[in-house]
């Protein structure tokens, strides 16, 4: 009885394995076959002969520099998020100030705002502004999206380290941002890679935010370009597919490396609920 | 006002340190608060603002109070994108919620293969939407080559086109925002699990339970604050999803996987007729906001 269903639980987890990641793999393939073989009946998973003619194509039309700005705008907008968030999250833990728990109730409300609710209104200021279809729209956005997140996880870090490690540290002759840097920042390291890992995330995958802020070609992100892509290219499914797995690199390269803190931080969510 | 934040006591002249921790403390929060202030917490205001305004193509010809919302409920098509909403809410949360409990109630007994289980399940939630939809796109549809006409055609069935199918397309979109989301649920009910004393299953064993009732005593009320954490937030985003239903159907066909997210996004960015979607997105705001409050209540009562 225990072995049957200790086979039967494997045979269960492993389709849910063959389901999760099955679709990538069908992708991985279709992205290196030729186009004979990718209308091929029926389909083969592996291809006969694989070639990178889909990737040199997608580097002909100029789907690249979509890759290079996705990057460009998620660094900066996570890098810039989570340096203020880390100071906000530390000052609502160590510093008393005027207003300090309605300010920090702002940040949390701010986190509520579904994001579509904002996409028109800063759509609207950002043509006033001068600031719609540049370069800096979309790295502003994502920053102010992922700031309360990470204000919230950085708190909720700092709150848990003593001050007497600040103290201590004083006592070694550091002054408080040196104690600050050096004690307290690198005991942060999981708080401040689960927040910046969690921003990457959304500013890499978005599409909503990129496609009504940005008009240009050449300052599209990559979820955009492919969508156009598919627009101008109808079923050319090798090239899609291979820009499939280009925009699928850098967030599941990211995931694996960080899963523990990734995985730490949704279930720290749910225990303290 | 940054040179201040480095600064670690009160120079010589300055009144008290307690004052100057006060500025401090204000100086770090300000930047980011600034552009929070600035991006999000005014724009939401203006939005309100501007659904009370008939705005074109960025031209705005001014106040007309309650005009948009009024236009809005009279439309049948807004009780029909409302109505499609809540399939699309409930119709997922109907499968990835006893999904993820199995799941995870697998993941548990399978120790280190399920923690590798888990970490491949959750390969989908990292990828974004639109690839995601782009990726079932070519699986599903009908044309040479496609993956699941074929598996089909192996067992003698017709290949049919789920995405062009007005019976079809909600269920397939719900399908596939489920496989991108339900790992994110597995994992909040594993740790929710982790929880749960050993103790009390020890005992239940010593007393003759048997599973069902087991899950019924014990795991299923000790799983519930897990449980509600997982429906308030995959109710909230699936509520609220549009980047899966615009890459795999674009609302179609014939409007029948148009939710109210996607009608805010054609009102709003293909009409161009903004007063009207700062109303819609007003409109879906409220209902967030009675989801969100509806669960806290829930959640408030399952503490007590």
């Amino acid at each position: 009885m225990r072995y049957v269903t200790r086979v039967l639980a494997a045979i269960l987890a492993l389709a849910a394995a063959i389901i999760a990641v099955g679709p990538i793999v069908w992708a991985v393939s279709t992205s290196i076959k030729r186009n004979n073989e990718i209308f091929a009946v029926p389909p083969k998973l592996i291809p006969s002969s694989a070639t990178l003619e889909h990737y040199a194509r997608l580097i002909a039309e100029g789907v690249h520099w979509s890759f290079v700005n996705s990057a460009i705008y998620s660094i900066i907008a996570v890098s810039s998020a989570v340096a203020l968030g880390t100071l906000a999250g530390y000052a609502f833990v160590r510093f008393e100030f005027r207003a300090k728990n309605a300010l920090l109730h702002l940040f949390m409300a701010a986190m509520a705002i579904p994001s579509y609710a904002l996409l028109l209104p800063t759509q609207i200021l950002f043509v006033e502004l001068g600031l719609f279809n540049t370069p800096a729209a979309l790295p502003i956005l994502y920053a102010a999206h992922v700031i309360p997140f990470a204000v919230w996880m950085t708190r909720a870090h700092f709150a848990s380290v003593p001050i007497e490690l600040e103290h201590a540290a004083a006592v070694d002759g550091y002054t408080r941002f040196e104690a600050v840097w050096r004690v307290v920042l690198p005991g942060a390291k999981p708080a401040l890679i689960a927040a910046a890992a969690f921003g990457f995330l959304y500013a890499w995958n978005d599409y909503i935010t990129s496609t009504t802020m940005i008009d240009s070609p050449e300052l599209r992100t990559l979820p955009v370009a492919l969508i156009f892509f598919q627009g101008f290219h109808g079923r050319d499914w090798g090239a899609l597919m291979a820009g499939a797995v280009i925009a699928t690199i850098p967030p599941v390269v990211l995931f694996l490396a960080f899963r523990r803190y990734l995985i730490g931080g949704f279930s720290e969510g749910s225990v303290k609920g | 006002m940054n040179a201040q934040t480095t600064r670690q006591r009160p120079a010589a002249g300055e009144s008290d340190p307690a004052a100057a921790a006060r500025r401090a403390g204000l100086a770090l929060v300000v930047p980011a608060l600034g552009v929070v202030v600035a991006v999000n917490v005014l724009p939401a205001f203006f939005g309100f603002y501007s659904s009370l305004r008939a705005i074109f193509f960025f031209g705005d010809d001014g106040f007309i109070g309650w005009r948009n919302y009024a236009e809005l409920f009279a439309d049948p098509a807004t009780w029909a994108a409302i109505r499609r909403s809540l399939v699309f809410t409930f119709g997922s949360l109907a499968l990835a919620v006893p999904l993820a409990t199995l799941a995870a109630m697998g993941i548990r007994k399978l120790g280190a293969w399920g923690r590798l289980l888990l970490t491949v399940l959750l390969v989908p939630w990292a990828m974004s939407p639109i690839v995601v939809a782009l990726l079932w796109k070519w699986i599903l549809l009908p044309s040479p080559g496609g993956l699941l006409a074929s598996i089909l055609a192996h067992f003698g069935i017709e290949p049919i086109n789920l995405l062009s199918h007005p019976d079809f397309a909600m269920p397939t979109v719900i399908a596939v925002g489920v496989w991108r989301t339900f790992a994110f649920a597995a994992i909040i009910l594993t740790a929710g699990l982790g929880q749960i004393p050993a103790d009390l299953y020890r005992a239940a064993s010593v007393d003759g339970l048997t599973a069902i009732e087991r899950f019924r005593r014990i795991t299923f009320p000790l799983l519930a604050p897990s449980l509600l954490i997982v429906l308030s937030v995959l109710t909230i985003s699936y509520f609220n999803e549009v980047q899966i239903i615009i890459g795999l159907t674009a609302g179609g066909p014939i409007h029948s996987t148009t939710t109210l997210g996607y009608q805010l996004f054609e009102v709003g960015f293909v009409e161009l007729n903004q007063g009207k979607g700062n109303a819609i997105a007003i409109v879906m705001f409220l209902i967030n906001l009675f989801l969100i409050v509806g669960y806290v209540r829930l959640l408030g009562g399952g503490r007590k």
